[in-house]
């Protein structure tokens, strides 16, 4: 019968831990701002006084717990004591302690218009005393620092009672001294994809009940964490973006690399895919040096100057969200993949008269079947591959121009830099030995037409002939026996 | 020599020169056969097995180039060698290709188709040994510069027009087809499956032949050797 009794005071002794536990962690859930704590390392202790020139005299006490508990606990002091802040300590004199009252209930209005509390049958008659010479402290009702929540029934959703306090001039400080403007445009979340949604669907934690005061080390500490609510509807492009270069950066330590709000903003979440160009500006925030280069290229100016949809835009090659880097093995093997989404695509380039062989002429080819099998070795063995010329090593990758805008000489002499940066002695004359995408014609590439041709002809000759002789041969072999 | 039990006699056909030079040529055909037609029909599940398993696209070219290297050294000494021996030695040319062959093909399709009762009487070597052999050998020179330029291709460019590339690449890959096809069809017929040799022409390993070969295959020549002795 002893075993029992130990296991019961085991867990008793559970439970109180618990209890305290939970205590202690649902007290620490409201941190005040570094300004509110230099304030309650005086206020929150009995004694102070302050006299008023009737000889009425009030306690300047402030009940941190109490607090705690107030509507206003995610506020700073000096959001209501406007006079005061961490440096600054006025000497105010006031006749009695009632002007005190009066005085200090006209900051309320900041927040809560005059014009907005006489909608309500209460506050208009109460304020329309005011003319009369009888004004009505708001702190007479709600009480100072303890003021709670009005029934929620005052709202008609959430969103009217965030916008309650977040259309005013709000805004919140960071530990590096600067601060954010927590104002938000109605008109912007309106017009956003997002508008039928609840401010708490993004803003996960806060309610009508919730506000939790959260401290951060930046602004872009704030907005990086606030991006990681846009996963819990987002999954999927959250696990490719996973896999991207940016996550990578990011989760190395520089900061500077976008989230999801980077791209698609935050309140005013727009559809994509109407213009493409609309999309190449956002990435144009960072990348300007390689978007300047696009818009000069043969794609960029057709997208800029025609609006032409059809032309590739960045996420076209680099993927939206699971972006890899471009400058890898992985990457360059991918590349006349991206290029025949489109160049062997006939519904999408042969408007443009150009050929869809481009994809095949290159794949048969010297260049095109080593790296058909460099990525078969890769792999099978994982045998780390050697360079090999790509779509891109010829064209450019975002200044790729058209050889239809330069004459013929031009294209040639551009093309030899381009050979020789692999084979260094080439000539002149040797892109000639690459014949351009073109399959040999009559017209083009004569020699190698006239020489398939004499092949074509005399091959199949040459082995009837050879298959004739052995069969006549078995025959009479046959016969004569 | 005896002359009794004539048809068991062996003749000797063939030097060691020839028969090591036929097993270089054989040896390198084979691996150019096999490392060529699978880089030119690469789609091939087959090709791309031979290719991965021999180390990869870049070892089977390096196979490829120095195999093809034996076959030319094999080719010109094959032409050198030839040369001096016509030239100094008095070797009788009896490759060469000269009228009586055309008749010998007249006669042979009238043979065939039962015209005539006997083969065509052929000398030292028939008009279809000849025909192989000048094939492979045009063929052979065709091939080698062809594939010099290929594997240079920077630094022949530096004194032709570019254009030759693809076209030694065309000249390169349709001529072989047309070796392999000779090889494959008429040759391996000719010394392995043709009744008249099935299992296999020994003659050019190990250096002898028939006498009774000779007589049914090669009788001008069993005549000019015995008419001599």
């Amino acid at each position: 019968m002893r075993c029992p009794k130990i296991i019961i005071f085991i867990q008793l002794f559970i439970i109180v831990f618990m209890i305290i536990f939970i205590r202690q962690a649902m007290a620490e859930d409201i941190i005040f701002s570094d300004e509110g704590q230099r304030c309650l390392e005086c206020h929150s202790k009995h004694g102070l006084i302050k006299k008023f020139e009737n000889g009425e005299s009030a306690e300047a006490f402030v009940d941190a717990d109490k607090f705690k508990t107030s509507v206003h606990n995610s506020l700073n002091c000096s959001d209501c004591h406007t006079d005061f802040s961490a440096d600054n300590h006025p000497q105010r004199r006031f006749r009695s302690k009632e002007q005190y009252k009066i005085k200090s209930s006209l900051v309320c209005r900041k927040c809560h218009p005059r014009e907005e509390n006489k909608a309500k049958s209460l506050h208009d008659k109460l304020l329309s005393e005011e003319y009369e010479g009888k004004p009505h402290p708001c702190t007479n009702c709600h009480s100072t620092h303890s003021i709670t929540a009005v029934s929620k029934k005052t709202y008609k959703n959430e969103g009217q009672y965030c916008m309650k306090c977040h259309t005013q001039n709000l805004s919140m400080e960071f530990k590096d001294g600067k601060t954010q403007m927590l104002t938000t445009d109605v008109s912007l979340l309106l017009t956003s994809v997002h508008k039928s949604l609840n401010c708490s669907d993004c803003h996960f934690g806060f309610s009508n009940s919730q506000h939790p005061q959260r401290n951060f080390k930046s602004k872009r500490a704030f907005s990086i964490a606030n991006s990681e609510t846009c996963r819990r509807c987002h999954y999927d492009k959250y696990a490719k973006e996973m896999e991207s270069i940016h996550y990578t950066v990011l989760s190395q330590g520089n900061l500077n690399a976008p989230v999801c709000t980077d791209c698609h903003g935050s309140h005013l979440i727009l559809s994509s895919g109407k213009e493409k160009s609309y999309i190449t500006q956002r990435c144009q925030k960072c990348h300007t040096e390689a978007y300047e280069t696009y818009a000069k290229s043969v794609h960029g100016k057709a997208l800029f100057d025609e609006h032409n949809q059809d032309v590739p835009i960045c996420i076209d090659c680099h993927l939206a969200h699971n972006i890899k880097n471009p400058l890898t093995q992985d990457y360059r093997e991918m590349i006349p993949d991206m290029c025949s989404n489109c160049h062997a695509n006939k519904d999408i380039v042969s408007k443009y008269g150009l050929s869809t062989d481009v994809v095949k002429t290159y794949l048969s080819d010297f260049h095109g079947i080593t790296l058909g099998f460099y990525i078969k070795q890769r792999e099978e063995f994982n045998r780390p591959a050697r360079l090999i010329a790509v779509c891109t090593d010829c064209h450019g990758t975002h200044n790729i121009i058209s050889t239809r805008s330069m004459a013929p000489a031009v294209v040639k002499a551009n093309l030899v830099k381009r050979c020789q940066q692999c084979h260094k002695d080439a000539a002149k004359n040797f892109p000639d030995a690459w014949l351009s995408h073109y399959t040999p014609t009559p017209d083009h590439a004569s020699m190698i037409f006239i020489i398939n041709l004499i092949y074509s002809i005399f091959t199949p000759i040459m082995v009837t002939g050879i298959i004739l002789q052995i069969l006549l041969h078995i025959w009479r072999y046959a016969v004569n026996r | 020599m005896t002359m009794d039990n004539t048809d068991n006699i062996k003749i000797r056909r063939f030097s060691a020169f020839r028969i090591v030079e036929h097993w270089g040529y054989m040896l390198a055909f084979v691996l150019l056969a096999i490392t060529g037609l699978s880089q030119k029909f690469y789609y091939l599940d087959v090709s791309t097995w031979v290719i991965l398993h021999s180390g990869g696209i870049d070892y089977v070219r390096l196979i490829h180039r120095y195999t093809g290297i034996i076959f030319s050294v094999a080719t010109f000494m094959h032409i050198i060698v030839g040369i001096i021996g016509i030239t100094l030695k008095k070797w009788t040319p009896s490759m060469l290709i000269n009228k009586k062959d055309f008749s010998d093909v007249v006669h042979n399709i009238r043979y065939y188709l039962g015209v005539e009762d006997h083969q065509a009487t052929c000398d030292r070597y028939s008009y279809r040994q000849k025909f192989e052999y000048w094939g492979v050998l045009i063929g052979a020179v065709i091939i080698i510069f062809s594939g010099v330029a290929l594997w240079f291709p920077v630094f022949i460019t530096q004194f032709l027009p570019g254009e030759v590339i693809p076209a030694a690449k065309v000249l390169h890959t349709n001529q072989a087809i047309l070796i392999f096809i000779m090889i494959a069809l008429l040759h391996i017929y000719n010394s392995i499956f043709s009744p008249e040799v099935f299992p296999l022409d020994t003659s050019i390993f190990t250096g002898h032949i028939s006498r009774e070969r000779m007589a049914r295959e090669h009788p001008a020549e069993l005549e000019k050797m015995e008419g001599k002795q």
